[in-house]
């Protein structure tokens, strides 16, 4: 019995491993542009969240309103570059800003009023 | 049984390296497929560890002697509930537990890996892969489980008294599993800089499995704590042994870089750093893997196997080479953003933190390896104690729980001196007052006074920042109760990280508490007798024989009166005057104020197979102090030999354990999804997200 699981095991191995060779699904390494794309998405968000700290830090007195004005117009900067990056030159400048603002009040909102279990972020 | 054992083992071992092989190649020649057959293997080999855990698992439930694993490590008489212990309580048995470990998660991590990091996951598996390789190679041909014996014997030897304990059921599996873990860190870090990926992507995976198995090595090294202070019947929780410094030691590590990663997720600094500190937590948990396999260090802790010492060693330092030769080639394009603004800012208390943590991870590395060293230059024998430990390490950790306070009253970047003003006024004040209260109190030892003033600014710092964020949110209309919650719940890193330092700073109350106040006393006591110490009367009122054929044992039945000192006056000033902390009392007549309290009940056991003896501490535990009761030795004559202690704060020790564990899944909880990912169209059988 055990050589016979053993076995089975062992077969089952192959035809895990064997099956990207042989099935009707076609891989290919990711394109530079896909990597690109959730490179930036990644980064966008974190952007968002750093806004919410430095929003956060403000609220609770870590920062100076100045130090909170500079370090959040920086933040807003950095997150409308990579929209615009993200959509090319498609997307009208003013689209891009009330875009910015719609993601920025939704973080805001979240981080004050949501208490509910959280769906994932960007982190694992 | 011991056969689908051997051919797991076998099997996994084939499986790891196919995986390792396949996913350079087809990442170097472009081959998908190749790549995906690669990741699909190292997720058999999962199956395999699982298979050959199950196979060992079942040879104990069976009592299948023929296999001298289960023969050397359980017997018929061994508690059922005891398999799972005796399953790691030898080296090989570990050692396919800790494959078991690195396999679940090396899968999880790959299944779960961002997409942004595509690109470097075949070198990640790949990693991934020959640690793996490595572990399957040893189990299989060096240290197997499943080797048989040529004759069968009718009963096993038992497990080791010292491992049946309740705390054995977590502690070792969280120890090897969080050691084994930063492997997971440096696999993803790895990964990203052979494929050239310099940025930050690896940043959030590198920070939640860091924090992951942070969580579990020190929840583990807790555990471990607790067991050796109810069984191993010395007073003590921590002993500076090798063992336990080579889990302390990429604890600290970790801990450096689960700040300094935040750092650079700020502010975009401390990429190279970062890199260092992960590639020195995982060469330090190689280490410790080495040590443990019977390195040249001597501890209660290890297994002596000398051949798989060696083996260990040529891992250790490949990993070295390895984790340093990457980093130094990847060295130039690792340079931060930009530089810091400011010496009073929060990034650089997380800098001095992290040079504070690896100053103590140093001295006690010096600590580990320094009888080694002398043995080779000098040919003497020596061995490092605690007090070389408690001496260097106790200011520097000190130093770490100041900085736990400064560190997160200070703002990014750069600080104002009217912020400075404002933020630490408060903890300031408190912890001078309560050092004035402790002094009025006429409290003892300058340096433990001056240690809970800093435990009180650490918690004022806390409570403050508390305060001020829930009183912003109170201003806008929420309750109290809300306000805080949603403070917490805005930021849960920042905020789990405070409940982990509350944990800290229970825990340094233990350790101040039971280092600088304890008391002891030694004694024998016959059948009526008591044992007084501090405002304890122990009389000893019964006895009750526990022995097996395997073990001669006996329990203790102790009742604890609180005393009035004032009844023992006589007695009291004897026992001070020969120097003496408590005596003995042949007369049981209680005296006028004795208040019945508590009944503990000690055990001392002795397993003849083993030659070794085993016990349960009497524990009376409150807030204030515990009172211990450690009975070395039953007597011929009846009596029984009592080594007591009183040890002040010992219960925040324990109790800072679920705060810890609490903090720590706070911070990992995840933030809210910021956007949802857009859906995109894929061709007819074509699967980028495989890749």
């Amino acid at each position: 019995m055990p050589i016979l699981l053993g076995t089975l095991l062992a077969l089952v191995s192959v035809v895990v491993i064997v099956y990207p060779f042989l099935g009707s699904k076609k891989y290919r390494l990711v394109s530079e542009s896909f990597v690109t794309r959730e490179k930036l998405r990644a980064e966008r968000l974190r952007i968002y969240r750093k806004i919410s700290d430095v929003e956060a830090d403000f609220t609770s007195g870590d920062l100076t309103e100045a130090d909170y004005q500079h370090q959040r117009d920086q933040l807003r900067i950095a997150a409308a570059e990579i929209l615009k990056q993200e959509s090319g030159e498609s997307m009208p400048n003013a689209k891009r800003d009330e875009e910015l603002e719609k993601q920025i009040s939704r973080l805001r909102e979240q981080s004050a009023a949501s208490t509910e279990a959280p769906e994932g972020g960007d982190t694992l | 049984m011991a056969d689908l054992g051997v051919m797991a083992l076998l099997l996994g071992l084939a499986l790891s390296a196919y995986s390792a092989i396949g996913a350079i190649i087809g990442e170097k020649i472009g081959m998908a497929a190749l790549v995906v057959s690669a990741r699909r293997a190292l997720y058999m080999t999962t199956v395999t560890a699982i298979v050959a855990s199950g196979a060992l698992i079942n040879a104990f439930v069976q009592n299948d002697f023929s296999i001298a694993y289960v023969a050397d490590h359980s017997n018929t008489l061994m508690d059922r509930a005891f398999v799972w212990v005796a399953f790691y309580a030898g080296n090989e048995g570990s050692l396919l537990y800790i494959l078991l470990a690195l396999s679940v998660i090396s899968a999880i991590s790959v299944w779960f890996a961002p997409k942004r990091l595509a690109r470097s996951m075949p070198w990640t598996i790949a990693i991934l892969a020959i640690i793996q390789l490595f572990y399957f190679g040893v189990l299989a041909f060096v240290a197997s489980p499943f080797e048989l014996l040529a004759t069968v014997p009718l009963e096993g030897r038992g497990i080791n008294p010292l491992l049946t304990h309740p705390g054995m059921f977590s502690h070792p599996p969280l120890l090897m599993g969080g050691l084994i873990g930063v492997t997971i860190p440096f696999a993803f870090v790895s990964g990203a800089l052979i494929a050239g990926n310099y940025g930050d992507d690896w940043i959030d995976v590198a920070r939640v499995s860091a924090i992951i198995t942070w969580g579990v090595l020190g929840t583990g090294m807790l555990l471990g704590a607790w067991w050796a202070y109810t069984i191993l019947g010395w007073g003590g929780y921590w002993a500076w042994d090798p063992i336990e410094n080579v889990a302390l030691m990429p604890w600290l590590v970790m801990t450096a870089f689960i700040h300094s990663i935040m750092v650079q997720k700020r502010r975009g600094m401390f990429r190279m750093w970062n890199v260092a500190l992960l590639n020195i937590a995982f060469v330090l948990a190689q280490l410790g893997m080495f040590i443990n396999r019977g390195g040249p260090v001597v501890s209660v802790h290890s297994f002596a196997a000398s051949t798989l010492g060696t083996i260990f060693l040529l891992f250790m330092m490949v990993s070295l080479v390895f984790a340093f030769a990457l980093f130094l080639w990847r060295m130039p394009q690792l340079k931060s953003d930009r530089a810091m603004e400011s010496f009073v800012s929060r990034e650089a208390s997380f800098l001095i933190n992290n040079f504070l943590f690896l100053a103590v991870m140093g001295v006690t590395l010096w600590g580990v390896l320094f009888p080694v060293f002398s043995d080779l230059a000098r040919d003497v024998s020596v061995s490092v104690s605690a007090p070389y430990f408690d001496r260097v390490n106790g200011p520097v950790l000190l130093g770490i729980v100041v900085m736990m306070g400064i560190g997160p009253l200070l703002p990014w970047r750069k600080t104002s001196a009217r912020s400075m003003k404002q933020w630490f006024v408060w903890p300031i004040i408190v912890g001078l007052i309560t050092i004035g209260i402790l002094v009025a109190l006429g409290i003892q030892r300058p340096v433990a006074i001056f240690s809970f003033g800093v435990l009180a600014f650490v918690a004022t710092a806390i409570g403050e920042e508390w305060w001020r964020g829930t009183a912003a949110r109170h201003r806008s209309g929420d309750n109290w109760a809300l306000a805080w919650w949603r403070l917490v719940n805005g930021n849960r890193p920042r905020h789990g990280g405070y409940i982990v330092h509350i944990s800290i700073l229970m825990l340094a109350l233990g350790i101040i508490g039971t280092n600088f106040y304890q008391q002891r006393t030694n004694g024998s006591l016959a059948l009526g007798e008591s044992l007084v110490i501090d405002s304890y009367r122990i009389e000893y009122v019964d006895t009750f024989d526990s022995s097996r054929p395997d073990r001669i044992a006996q329990w203790a039945e102790m009742t604890v009166y609180q005393i009035d000192p004032d009844d023992y006056k006589q007695e009291i000033s004897f026992a001070k005057a020969q120097g003496s902390s408590g005596f003995t009392l042949k007369d049981s007549t209680l005296r006028p104020n004795d208040e019945l309290i508590d009944t503990i009940e000690p055990w001392h056991g002795f397993y003849i197979d083993f030659n070794m003896a085993s016990v349960r501490s009497g524990i009376r535990s409150t807030v204030v102090e515990d009172l211990y009761v450690i009975p070395r030795d039953f007597l011929a004559d009846g009596r029984v030999s009592l080594a007591v202690s009183i040890n002040p704060l010992a219960w925040w020790l324990w109790v800072s354990g679920p705060f810890f564990i609490i903090g720590t899944m706070v911070a990992l909880w995840p933030q809210a999804a910021v956007e949802r990912r857009p859906a995109r169209k894929r061709l007819k059988g074509e699967s980028e997200g495989e890749l």
